[in-house]
């Protein structure tokens, strides 16, 4: 017994020594949830990170020509998957900051019982769940994808200003229909409209009849529905339609599928209107598609432009603040505080020499201008859409 | 300084095990004792997890909750409210034969998945609880870890030893009695159903327990923590590997079982790219061949459960009587 865990113990030592760096290179962690429920994004969100990787010591390295090593992690889309990630990441492989995790759950946990404690900065592209914004985080944690928050809010606000006062509102019980559909409920009521009734579904239910005479009974004519269009979504609004409890349909990001237009055709969609974020057609965005598709990648996979930006800002950060992993919050925020040269996607190049000789630099990021607020979060900039022969068209855009 | 950052890691891998050790351990009361087969360790964990996280968070605007308790309190809430839930469950759950009460926990494993991730009022539904406190968390992140670590590992010895004194008491005696041959201690006078409840009971304290030390760990709690995979699948082998029966042996069995699920991982990233991606797949089926190979070769776990052999003729009996359930779940009335 005694030699097994003599064993055991020999065994754990020696994978620490084995995973302990060498000098000339710094070390970032890349989260992703590689198994899991999100798993098939993975794939994509890895290439992005590490063109991004590839990107920067192709250009020089970082600091004095160092390598800079992405170190890619499973964090499982799970808790404790993640937490556990983390931990390895931040004390065996000695990582100063981390790209990822995916899911909010996941990056919840790895936050607060790792990268929070051990001063790491962690960068996520694609967790949107609005408790983010308030951790207690110390400015470590930041997110290239805006919080669910603001398109709940967004769509609140330019619903009223259509005219739309009074709805119902039906949306998908996970993270995302949870945090979009209470955004939305709080601002829609603030700003004076009426919700007549206001609860969530089960996915991949095979009839929601009685969820709909059951929302339809406040009398409101128009039903929010934050759901997935290729999915429960897209049966809801089939016998929403069908059984005429509703005359006008809203919904967001995950409606604007070409599912429901297959379906039922755009002539009985003329009263049926999308939320989206528009990946604000930018000069940055154009550069980044154009190499990452050279490189392999696919541009229209999910998360690619921010997973592209984590990374690409963790290094910026790095390299503003020469290596020390205590200044890379203000750093991060040097150097997307919108004043200085700006820099697009790729120009590592040249953002090292302009560091390097002290003047300003301002990453335009090819998922938006990745402002963040004090909070560490981007606001995002939607567009409203509507059904237009076989795909979507924009009507306005959104404030 | 530095040389108590690199403990971190091995720390955090032995909280970890602790944590995993309550939950082996209360199986072992339901399953090496009482001869119960609970499939819904998850949910007794996440009502312990959540049950802790409320009573000791502030004030949250829409949630159950600003109880503020200190830790302690959390634990023993969890303890308690778990043991409460698993009242109901067990009373009409127990009746069923092993089988079919493996499904039935499950079910209220998934039942309780779904209150937490739909009720509002009560667990902030899919956006979980954040700000769970911890014990000494405000120290520097090696010594947070070094105090947790002391914390949860002084839990487990004590119920371990409690646990142990239990089994060896003259209760412990008559659960193997009733798992072993139910119409022997039925004769005997024991009243069964209640026997059967405690144990039920007791064992989902303590996974409750287990769920209230990951909270505090993690400092929040969501739905998706609340994983049939993570939490009762390899708490079962953990069990099985170790020596069902055995406290001793299924604590060995969270130790090696926990090693492999982390620490392997540190091993898979030294190879090329392109195979450390797939590794990553690769420890689920590292732990269910070890499983198998376990099954095959020693049914009754690394440290199997030390039965007094009665002076009678061997050949009547099974000769390990726990192993062989393993493999052929014993014939109930």
């Amino acid at each position: 017994m005694k030699l097994k865990s003599l064993g055991l113990a020999a065994w754990l030592l020696g994978t620490c020594a084995l995973a302990t760096p060498a000098l000339a290179q710094v070390n970032i962690g890349l989260l992703a949830g590689i198994t899991g429920g999100a798993a098939a994004m993975a794939p994509e969100i890895i290439k992005s990170y590490e063109f991004a990787v590839k990107q920067v010591n192709d250009q020089g390295g970082i600091l004095n020509g160092q390598k800079l090593v992405g170190n890619v992690a499973d964090s499982g889309c799970k808790p404790q998957v993640a937490a556990d990630a983390a931990t390895k990441l931040v004390n065996v492989s000695r990582v100063i900051g981390i790209a990822g995790p995916m899911c909010s759950g996941a990056l919840l946990a790895a936050a607060n019982s790792a990268t929070i404690p051990a001063g790491v900065l962690l960068i996520s592209p694609a967790a949107t769940s609005p408790e983010i914004t308030t951790l207690k985080d110390n400015d470590l944690v930041f997110r290239t994808v805006p919080s669910d928050e603001y398109q709940g809010q967004a769509l609140a606000r330019t619903l009223l200003s259509r005219g739309t006062q009074t709805v119902a509102v039906s949306f998908i019980n996970n993270d995302y229909g949870k945090g979009i559909a209470a955004a939305f409920k709080k601002e829609f009521e603030a700003k004076g409209g009426k919700i007549t009734a206001f609860a969530g579904h089960e996915e991949s239910k095979s009839s929601y009849r009685s969820d709909l005479a059951e929302l339809a009974k406040g009398g409101a004519d128009t039903l929010v529905l934050l759901d997935y269009g290729d999915t429960s979504g897209l049966t809801i609004l089939r016998e929403a339609i069908e059984n005429g409890f509703f005359k006008n349909f809203v919904g967001a990001e995950g409606m604007k599928t070409s599912a429901p237009i297959k379906a039922f055709g755009a002539e009985n969609l003329s009263t049926f209107i999308a939320s989206a974020p528009i990946p604000a057609k930018s000069q940055a965005l154009d550069i980044f598609n154009a190499a990452f598709s050279k490189a392999g990648g696919d541009v229209n996979g999910s998360y690619v432009a921010p997973s592209f930006d984590a990374v690409f800002l963790l290094a910026l950060a790095i390299e503003k603040a020469g290596g020390d992993k205590t200044k890379l919050p203000q750093s991060l925020r040097a150097v997307t505080s919108g004043k200085g040269e700006p820099i697009m996607p790729g120009e590592w190049k040249k953002a090292k020499e302009l560091i390097a000789a002290g003047k300003e630099i301002d990453y335009k990021g090819a998922s938006g201008s990745v402002n963040f607020d004090e909070r560490g979060d981007v606001p995002g900039s939607y567009g409203l859409f509507k059904v237009s022969g076989s795909d979507y068209e924009v009507i306005t855009e959104m404030k | 300084m530095d040389w108590l950052s690199f403990t971190i890691y091995p720390v955090y891998l032995m909280i970890f095990m602790c944590i995993y050790g309550c939950l082996a351990i209360g199986l072992n009361i339901q399953w090496g004792y009482a001869g119960l087969f609970n499939a819904g360790l998850a949910g007794f964990f996440a009502v312990g997890a959540y049950t802790s996280a409320i009573l000791t968070t502030s004030e949250a605007a829409g949630r159950l909750g600003g109880f503020d308790l200190p830790f302690p309190f959390g634990l023993a809430g969890a303890m308690i409210v778990s043991g409460l839930i698993a009242w109901p469950v067990g009373k009409i759950c127990l009746r069923f034969r092993s089988d079919y009460l493996a499904i039935v926990t499950i079910g209220v494993a998934e039942a309780i998945r779904l209150v937490a991730k739909t009720e509002d009022w009560l667990t902030n539904s899919a956006r979980g609880i954040t700000g769970v406190p911890r014990p000494l968390g405000d120290l520097p992140y090696a010594q947070a870890q070094l105090a947790y670590l002391a914390i949860v590992g002084l839990i487990l010895i004590v119920v371990y030893l409690l646990i142990e004194r239990q089994a060896h008491a003259p209760w412990g005696r008559m659960m193997r009695a009733i798992r072993d041959n139910e119409r022997a201690a039925v004769a005997m006078g024991k009243n069964v159903p209640v026997r059967r409840l405690e144990a039920f009971m007791l064992g989902s304290a303590l996974m409750g327990l287990a769920g209230g030390l990951y909270v505090h760990l993690a400092r929040t709690i969501t739905p998706d923590a609340i994983d049939p995979m993570l939490v009762t699948f390899l708490v079962w082998i953990m069990v099985i590997l170790g020596g069902s029966g055995n406290n001793r042996g299924v604590l060995l069995g969270a130790v090696i079982v926990w090693i492999i699920w982390s620490a392997s991982e540190i091993v898979t990233d030294q190879l090329p790219a392109e195979f450390a991606l797939k590794a990553k797949y690769g420890r689920m089926f590292l732990i269910g061949l070890l499983l198998q190979i376990v099954l095959r070769f020693r049914p009754e776990g690394l440290l199997p459960e030390k039965l007094r052999r009665a002076p009678l003729s061997e050949g009547a009996l099974s000769p390990t009587g726990h192993g062989a359930r393993i493999q052929a779940p014993h014939k109930e009335i």
